[in-house]
């Protein structure tokens, strides 16, 4: 034990002697140079997990572990920026964590809040390094004081470059899709001037009746359950699920249609459901009378709903890595892991994470980029290159539109 | 790096700004190698006299030329690597081939897993298309593999993402096939699971389970418009129920989206609805997913289900060089359970 103090000592006092560490900071230098001169992704995202655990198996504080956490994010971001990844996302903190000892939350409140106003003190450094932050997540669940680190952040570094670092803070995927879907939704039905008639009816499994009783279903269930989660659904979906088979007989969707409803009983407001909707009719009817006019739902693609995720704008995510051994994706960019995402779970945890450990996860993607560009015909084509001509051909539309303008 | 105290410092909260800022410098870029950003005047001014006498040609195209030699050399090096860990796997795979093999008897896989403290619920598997020929009938042998094993290794539920869907055109044959299967594992139908198959929006295939002791195996087909698409129809219909005022976007909750998502990939579509019996269904998110390919790649497997499901890849440990998909083996099906288990498969039953 204390044979392996020392040499960790020595070894500390060897790495740390000027020579050495100039040898390793050119090292380190020449490597990440020689990345460069490949593919490089653009969109990187990462799960800091295993702070806590790392504290705890070398015997030192809980809060110390994040502070080790942020030293190894630090260098992290250094690598990603200096070869050339536009876009890195990482996960801070989870809705879900909110569920932690009230203890922890403030901690990590504190921590978050010192870290944010640290780098609004050093928005100078920023600046020369260029990464404009932003924050993705619930920001209205977020204590007023940490809300004003958070924008006061946000703000100083809004006129940085065009490289990103976008900090999931409270944050759950399921959250972030939910809300896409209901800011779609809300764009859809506010009404259009123009007259746009188009009623087409659509023709999608999802039942409207249906939906209306799951909603009046889990209002009913989180009544009962008095305090009202948000993420955990279990008991509104259990009191749904009981409740599902009531209506199904009656309705005209046939792929609700449900046989074990019998012995359900058939009595539970039925009145309700025809208050329910005009309640919202009216809300929705424009003053003069006249039916409003609203753009096609048919239209809505997965384009859409990207555009509303809060990742828009972003590149296609193509790396993510989590570290710490766990295996799963924990609520984290489950609609941004799609199609050509590369999912990396290491072993190692996080505040020991660095270019070493990371170096290998980049060669091996370039190596399969560059494989799949030399032969397209095989898997993981690059999608890269088209949509960066994409974006230029829009620019260049603008501009001519800008010039039309001018003539 | 940084010196001592200051990290001492640093840990304990007593750095001024001027600490901080010596902190990060050795993070930070020179401020040359930075593209020029246009800045303000007098700054701009300034940094061009200095900037002029640094324009070194010869030096920028050394660098450029050895950080490519360099890139060459670590992908030589790391291709090496790459190559000798798979042949060491490759030879490992062999190795667990021929010990760890099922001879279709179920009481040999049933021991196999008999060790390993959990099993998924729902197992799920990504499976590939190849590009041969006879692909689809190698995919419907290998979903019928999996259902096998799935099925005696004591696994009731199993769904099998193919990205194209093609596995939902032919329900019928691949019931057929999978019935032929389990029967070479287990010989006479009364000793048979009873199998239920279907896909979202399909009626499902298989009778059901005459008691609910005997051991049954229900399988789902999944394909690519179970994912993102099936999101945005309930987006339209979402969308459209707004518009007529049947609904307020605020009614919008992760509940309602996981309701109406969970119902849909999990139930089938009735065949008959007058008789009374029960339906099947399938724990919408999936314990365990298992992918066969040589990196884990969702490739569009349905996003909102896998917020809490293990994912395990068997690995690039491909004998051909073909490189398009895996082969679906028995000890990668087992390395994936053993994993998920938290164990380490030995050699040696």
């Amino acid at each position: 034990m204390a044979s392996s103090m020392h040499l960790s000592r020595l070894r500390k006092w060897f790495l740390a002697s000027p020579p050495i560490e100039f040898a390793i900071s050119t090292l380190k230098e020449l490597l990440i140079g020689a990345l460069r001169q490949g593919p490089i992704p653009r969109h990187i995202a990462f799960v800091m997990d295993g702070n806590r655990r790392f504290a705890r198996s070398h015997g030192i504080e809980t809060v110390e572990g994040h502070n080790l956490g942020f030293e190894a994010l630090a260098r992290i971001l250094e690598v990603c920026y200096k070869s050339g990844v536009q876009v890195v996302t990482i996960y801070a903190f989870s809705i879900e964590n909110f569920k932690r000892s009230k203890f922890e939350v403030d901690a990590l409140m504190d921590m978050a809040k010192v870290k944010l106003s640290q780098m609004a003190q050093h928005g100078d450094l920023l600046d020369r390094y260029g990464a404009k932050v932003r924050v993705l997540g619930r920001l209205d669940l977020l204590k007023p004081d940490v809300l004003a680190a958070v924008n006061k952040a946000v703000d100083l570094t809004s006129r940085n470059g065009d490289r990103v670092l976008n900090i999931c803070f409270p944050y759950t995927s399921r959250d972030e899709i939910t809300s896409a879907i209901r800011d779609t939704v809300e764009d859809y039905s506010t009404p259009l001037q123009p007259a746009l008639s188009t009623n087409a009816a659509a023709r999608t499994p999802f039942s409207e009746s249906h939906i209306v009783h799951n909603i009046r279903a889990q209002t009913l269930g989180s009544k009962l359950q008095d305090t009202h989660s948000d993420t955990e659904s279990t008991s509104a979906e259990s009191a749904a699920s009981g409740e599902d088979a009531i209506l199904r007989n009656d309705l005209p969707n046939r792929v609700y249609e449900n046989d074990s409803s019998f012995s359900s009983s058939t009595t539970l407001h039925i009145g309700q459901q025809d208050g329910y909707p005009h309640k919202n009719a009216s809300q929705t009817t424009t003053p003069n009378g006249e039916s409003p006019v609203y753009m096609s739902p048919e239209t809505i693609s997965p384009q859409t709903l990207s555009d509303h995720m809060l990742t828009r704008g972003n590149p296609p995510l193509d790396i993510l890595v989590r570290t710490s051994g766990v295996e799963r994706l924990s609520d984290f960019m489950l609609w941004q892991c799609h199609d050509n995402t590369e999912v990396v779970f290491l072993n190692v945890m996080w505040p020991e994470f660095d270019l070493w450990s990371f170096m290998p996860v980049l060669l091996g993607w370039q190596r399969r980029i560059s494989k799949s560009r030399q032969n397209p015909d095989a898997e993981g084509d690059f999608a890269g290159d088209s949509t960066e001509s994409s974006e230029e051909d829009a620019d260049s539309v603008v501009v001519r539109q800008g010039k039309v303008k001018a003539i | 790096m940084v010196s001592q105290e200051l990290r001492d410092n640093y840990r304990q909260n007593k750095l001024s700004a001027s600490d901080r800022a010596k902190l990060i410098k050795p993070y930070l870029p020179d401020p040359s190698d930075l593209p020029r950003r246009s800045r303000p005047a007098k700054t701009n001014s300034a940094s061009q006299s200095r900037r002029k006498p640094r324009k070194t040609p010869i030096r920028t195209f050394v660098k450029s030329q050895v950080h490519r030699l360099v890139y060459a050399l670590t992908h030589i090096i790391f291709g090496i690597v790459v190559r000798l860990l798979q042949a060491y796997h490759a030879v490992v795979d062999r190795v667990f081939a021929i010990v760890y093999h099922h001879h279709r008897t179920p009481e040999l896989i049933r021991k196999d897993v008999r060790g390993l403290k959990r099993l998924p619920n729902h197992l799920s598997v990504i499976l590939n298309l190849r590009a041969e020929d006879d692909a689809l009938a190698g995919l419907m042998d290998e979903v019928a593999e999996l259902a096998a094993w799935s099925a005696c290794a004591g696994i009731p539920q199993l769904s099998v993402y193919e990205k194209t869907g093609v596995l939902k055109s032919c329900i019928p044959a691949l019931h057929q096939i999978i019935t032929t299967k389990l029967a070479s594992y287990y010989g006479s139908p009364s000793q048979q699971p009873t199998l239920q198959l279907f896909a979202p929006h399909h009626p499902v295939h298989g009778g059901t389970p005459s008691n609910p002791d005997h051991p049954s195996l229900t399988l789902l087909l999944l394909s690519s418009t179970d994912g993102r698409e099936t999101m945005v129809d309930l987006t339209k219909t979402l969308a459209e129920m707004s518009q007529n005022g049947k609904l307020s976007y605020e009614d919008i909750t992760p509940e309602l989206v996981d309701a109406e998502l969970s119902e849909i990939i999990t139930q089938p579509l009735q065949a008959d609805s007058d008789t009374g019996r029960v339906t099947a269904s399938i724990k919408p998110e999936p314990d365990l997913l298992l992918i066969f390919g040589s990196f884990l790649k969702l490739d569009g497997y349905p996003p909102w289900q896998i917020r809490l499901t293990e994912m395990y890849c068997t690995g690039d440990r491909s004998h051909g060089m073909n490189g398009d998909g895996e082969a679906v083996e028995y000890q990668g099906f087992m390395r994936g359970l053993w994993h998920y288990a938290g164990a380490q498969m030995r050699f040696g039953r």
